[in-house]
């Protein structure tokens, strides 16, 4: 075949090209002139973003030289996958929220800027109110490298019309007896779920899927995911053997829970009670069912809570770093940080009194903010996190799937989980 | 086979074809049905085959939670765009190799078939580099740009080159006797000749721009310029958990249209594809 | 001397003699106008098809790690992982199980559905809009839509439960959710090879199958040894283009099962999504493209090759 000079003409052309694309992320020119900020956000929520957007404002008045603030609303379900995808494209925000699954990579990584000497610096920051349980996780090697803006304890939303039609006596009861633990918690989901025809216990974002979400229940047995140092895996331990087991047959013989593919909202009436987060008061009804929010139930070893936390990072490699870092610390100064504790639970010790917190949680009583709220935070275990938690947390899911089923041989299906997972513990 | 069937046969296939007609229809009837229930009817046991209180209370609540009506301009003028000049594209592309013979086309066809093969979630991350280092991304651009020129257009070029190679050769030959340049042959003659073909790559080119999933999602984050297939995944409410008579009200409204006027003119679009040439 | 094949040549003027030739001849002119009329599609496929491939094969030479923003030349260690990778023989198992099963079950549906419809019967025409209405039907509302019809207390096991059928939990057992995911994709476009089969069938001679009768050959002997070989061509092309568009089957994996029960529905082109996008391990994801590539030409030329056994030609 000829191949002709056309042919030889396109090769140059394409090695030019090359050439120009190929050299890794492409420098732009700083920019001069007044800064624009933008910090990518998992929520799409009206009220979180008036709130933000006000703050903004209120910072832009004081501060010409930036002249926008846009929050970026990412979904939910995806978001750590689009930040990082919008990050290896070369179109990183200057702020981002970041989950505390995946903190050990962004903190880890070098790609947020150390916020503790800008912090420390701003007047009246009072870096020291801080609460040094909440920091831990988003500290390396001394830094603070993203504000844990939010740590949010989970509880137990119970619908007590649902109980009480069931003829089950109500958490709050068994609270006073000292009797609120999951084994009873338990029973009685089951009870209702047999006499209702509405689902016993939900455990919220879980779906099968969500396996992170698991840990508002196994650590009741001491259980934990990985060893603290992250090195070897808790999946098959005794402890999470014995949770599991108890979990399993809460679902498939029990029916406590619903089984995997049946969805059930506690929120639209559909479930009598539901694990989740206390920001999630926000979706009950007004005049709808009568509920309650109570700790989590004590497990085998006594009484626990769990927190899931959220941080804003700056981007190192952003072009108004400094700026950005600015806005952050106005943001979270103690004057904003009240005005955002009414849906973010913030670290500041001073902030975390129930007076406060019940001033902007209208829903919640004094006593269940400082048992849910307060104590959770002081005391909670945070959620499951590790490095390359993208892949590992796949891995887990996939290893996990299993175990759903009736038939299921639940330290089997464990110790295949700790098989898979061991060699990417190791990295 | 044309020929006359039995009676009794006839019942046969009207029955075979009923019951093998469901789940293509099934489907969207759910689909329609489901958008006008409230959400606990939709997974309600038994079943319920008709709404029992039909409420356009999700189709109002579509426009709110997305500016759907842009969306749905953004999906149609792209997907037209898209269509008008893939066919010019491919038809030029298509006549050449048919018709006129040039130094290294063999070479430059099989260059060109290679898009057929290359799946676009392979190409997606450099072409987003190339995109966004020219500052296009978050526009429109890459989802025209990409299928007229890339790879979903090569099939509507292996098509109409097809086509043109299926023309008898005399209709041209006559042309050049009475003086018509290479151009003006493939304006007045082959091109006007080439409408079936045409037709079939009109269709095939608008229903992949309108399907397409992974391109928006990768391209674009501004809500206002999102296509319709990426406007369908946002209908979730502010923790992840589907909207599910929202969104099969929105899936409703993608897809009807489309099977209305497909409906209307069903003929031609059956017709067109039979008409590609690909029958060997 | 203009030559009687299918491109019309252009007959080179004679000059007379001792006069130089002008450059521009109407073949050159001729050349010329070719080179215009491919040059939008072959620089736009060389811009969007060659270079993102020969990018990706530079990407997979790389480990990219985008939070750290390190771009580090690694050589082949990425195809080294393709063989330690303890995932990917599941992978390429799902990936063959998925192809397989919905190329079977597609053609042999439409080419079921075209023999019906091939009948003369009155209303063919709206069983044939019918069976062809999927494939204009959004691709993320149909899968959004039978995600939820498969549910566990969703419509179809809903219906199933009308005539006394327990339903399975389709999305969460691991042959069913393969199945369903093969299922939803043949429903949604057997269409389009139904209508290519229906002409198909109706490009056959009539009077083949009369001689046949004549001959006393049964209906489905007929069907075997006339139909079959007459519309070959159509089978051969339609399954090049089904199974290579297995091979890129992405979104009903992403909408119904992610990949799961564990990774049995994770094929190769869900895997290499996965990698590159949500483990951010860019230079493997860019190997396994490489991978799916070869894999896609291979079958492809295989079945290029097999037309000369398989496919009957007509003079």
């Amino acid at each position: 075949m000829r191949t002709g000079k056309g042919v030889r003409g396109l090769a140059v052309a394409l090695a030019g090209v090359l050439a120009l694309t190929a050299c890794g992320g492409g420098e732009e020119a700083g920019q001069d002139g007044p800064a624009s900020l933008r910090m990518t956000i998992w929520s799409a929520n009206e009220a979180h973003l008036k709130l933000f957007n006000e703050i903004a404002d209120e910072y832009k008045k004081n501060n010409p030289d930036v002249a926008s603030i846009t929050f970026d609303p990412l979904p939910f379900e995806n978001y750590t996958t689009t930040l990082t995808t919008q990050i290896a494209g070369g179109n990183a925000p200057d702020l981002a929220w970041v989950f505390e699954n995946s903190a050990p990579d962004f903190v880890a990584s070098g790609a947020l800027l150390p916020l503790d000497d800008k912090l420390k610096k701003v007047d009246g920051y009072a870096y020291d109110d801080i609460s040094p349980a909440t920091t831990k996780l988003w500290q390396n090697d001394g830094k603070l490298f993203a504000y844990p803006f939010s740590t949010s304890p989970f509880g137990v939303f119970v619908n007590t019309d649902l109980l009480k039609k069931a003829g089950q006596k109500t958490p709050a009861e068994l609270i006073a007896a000292g009797q609120w633990n999951w084994d009873n918690a338990l029973a009685a989901a089951a009870a209702t779920q047999s006499a209702t025809g509405k689902a016993g216990l939900v455990i919220r974002d879980f779906d099968y899927k969500g396996w992170d979400n698991l840990s508002t229940f196994w650590t009741g047995w001491g259980a934990q995911a990985w060893s603290a140092d992250g090195k070897s895996c808790g999946f098959a331990a005794p402890e999470m053997v014995e949770a599991m087991t108890t979990l399993h047959k809460a679902i498939f013989t029990a029916k406590a829970l619903p089984g995997p593919g049946t969805t059930a909202d506690f929120f639209a009436g559909d479930a009598a009670m539901t694990v989740t987060q206390i920001s999630r008061a926000s979706l009950l009804k007004d005049g709808g069912f009568g509920w309650d929010l109570v700790p989590l139930p004590a497990g085998p070893k006594g009484n626990y809570s769990v927190v899931g936390q959220a941080g804003i990072g700056v981007m190192k490699k952003s072009k108004n770093a400094d700026a950005a870092a600015d806005f952050l610390a106005f943001l979270t100064n103690p004057t904003n940080s009240a005005k955002l504790a009414q849906f973010f639970p913030p670290p500041r010790q001073s902030l975390l009194t129930a007076e406060t917190l019940a001033k902007t949680n209208p829903k919640l009583k004094p006593e269940q903010l400082q048992k849910v709220v307060i104590d959770g935070i002081t005391n909670g275990v945070v959620k499951p996190s590790h490095a390359g938690q993208a892949e590992l947390s796949q891995q887990v899911r996939a290893s996990l799937d299993p175990l759903w089923k009736a038939d299921a041989d639940v330290k089997a299906v464990l110790e295949g989980v700790c098989t898979k997972i061991q060699p990417l513990l190791a990295k | 086979m044309n020929r006359d069937v039995s009676r009794r046969t006839k019942l046969v296939l009207y029955g075979v074809l009923m019951v093998l007609a469901v789940p293509f229809v099934f489907p969207t009837w759910w689909m329609v049905t489901s958008s006008l229930k409230p959400v606990a009817d939709i997974f309600a046991f038994p079943p319920k085959l008709l709404p029992v209180d039909p409420e356009l209370d999700a189709y109002r609540r579509v426009f709110e939670l997305q500016p759907f009506g842009q969306q749905y301009l953004n999906s149609l003028y792209i997907a037209l765009v898209v269509t008008v000049g893939t066919l010019a594209v491919s038809a030029l592309a298509g006549y050449a190799f048919a018709r006129i013979r040039f130094r290294g086309q063999n070479v430059f066809f099989l260059v060109i078939l290679a898009g057929l093969l290359i799946p676009s979630e392979v190409t997606i991350v450099p072409l987003f580099q190339m995109f966004f280092k020219l500052g296009l991304v978050d526009t429109h651009w890459p989802l025209i740009l990409v299928p007229i020129l890339g790879a979903p257009s090569v099939l509507a070029t292996f098509i109409m080159r097809q086509f043109f190679i299926s023309l008898p050769g005399e209709l041209e030959e006559a042309a050049r006797v009475d003086g018509l340049g290479r151009i003006a042959t493939f304006w007045k003659i082959a091109l006007p000749l080439s409408r079936p073909a045409l037709g079939a790559v009109a269709i095939f080119t608008f229903l992949h721009s309108w399907n397409l999933y992974l391109e928006p999602i990768v391209f674009i984050s501004s809500p206002d310029k999102f296509t319709l297939p990426q406007a369908l995944t946002q209908f979730v409410d502010a923790y992840g958990g589907p909207m599910w008579n929202v969104q099969l009200a929105a899936a409703s409204m993608t897809a009807l249209p489309v099977l209305v006027v497909f409906v209307i003119a069903q003929k031609q679009f059956v017709e067109g594809l039979a008409h590609t040439g690909l029958k060997g | 001397m203009s030559q009687t094949d299918t491109r019309v040549g252009r007959v080179e003027s004679r000059p007379a003699l001792g006069r130089a030739r002008p450059y521009w001849t109407t073949h050159r002119r001729d050349q010329l106008t070719g080179y215009l009329f491919i040059a939008p599609q072959l620089l736009g496929s060389a811009v969007f098809v060659i270079l993102p491939l020969i990018l990706v094969v530079w990407y997979s030479l790389h480990e990219w790690n985008v939070l750290a923003g390190t771009f580090d030349f690694v050589g082949g260690e990425n195809y080294a992982a393709l063989a330690e990778d303890t995932n990917l023989g599941s992978v390429l198992r799902a990936t063959g199980l998925f192809s397989v099963g919905l190329v079977v079950f597609n053609l042999t549906l439409a080419l079921l559905l075209a023999v019906l419809l091939n009948q003369r019967l009155r209303g063919t025409i709206l069983f044939r809009t019918l069976f062809f209405s999927p494939v204009v039907v959004s691709l993320v509302a149909w899968t959004i839509v039978w995600g939820f019809l498969l549910q566990d207390n969703g419509g179809l096991n809903g219906l199933l439960d009308t005539i006394g059928v327990d339903g399975p939990n389709w999305l969460r057992g691991e042959t069913t959710a393969m199945i369903s995911v093969v299922v939803v994709q043949v429903f949604k476009n057997v269409g389009l090879n139904m209508v290519l089969f229906l002409a198909a069938l109706q490009g056959v001679p009539g009077e083949l199958y009369e001689a046949a009768e004549v001959d006393g050959a049964s209906r489905l002997r007929q069907f075997w040894r006339i139909t079959v070989p007459m519309i070959s061509p159509t089978i051969l092309l339609t399954s090049i283009i089904t199974v290579v568009g297995s091979l890129q089957v992405f979104a009903q994996i992403a909408v119904l099962t992610q990949g799961g029960p564990g990774t049995s529905t994770t094929v190769l082109v869900y895997y290499l999504y996965q990698q590159a996008f949500q483990f951010h391990h860019f230079g493997y994801g860019a190997t396994l493209s490489i991978v799916l590539f070869g894999i896609v030409l291979a079958l492809t030329v295989l079945q290029w090759q097999m037309r000369k056994r398989w496919v009957h030609h007509e003079s």
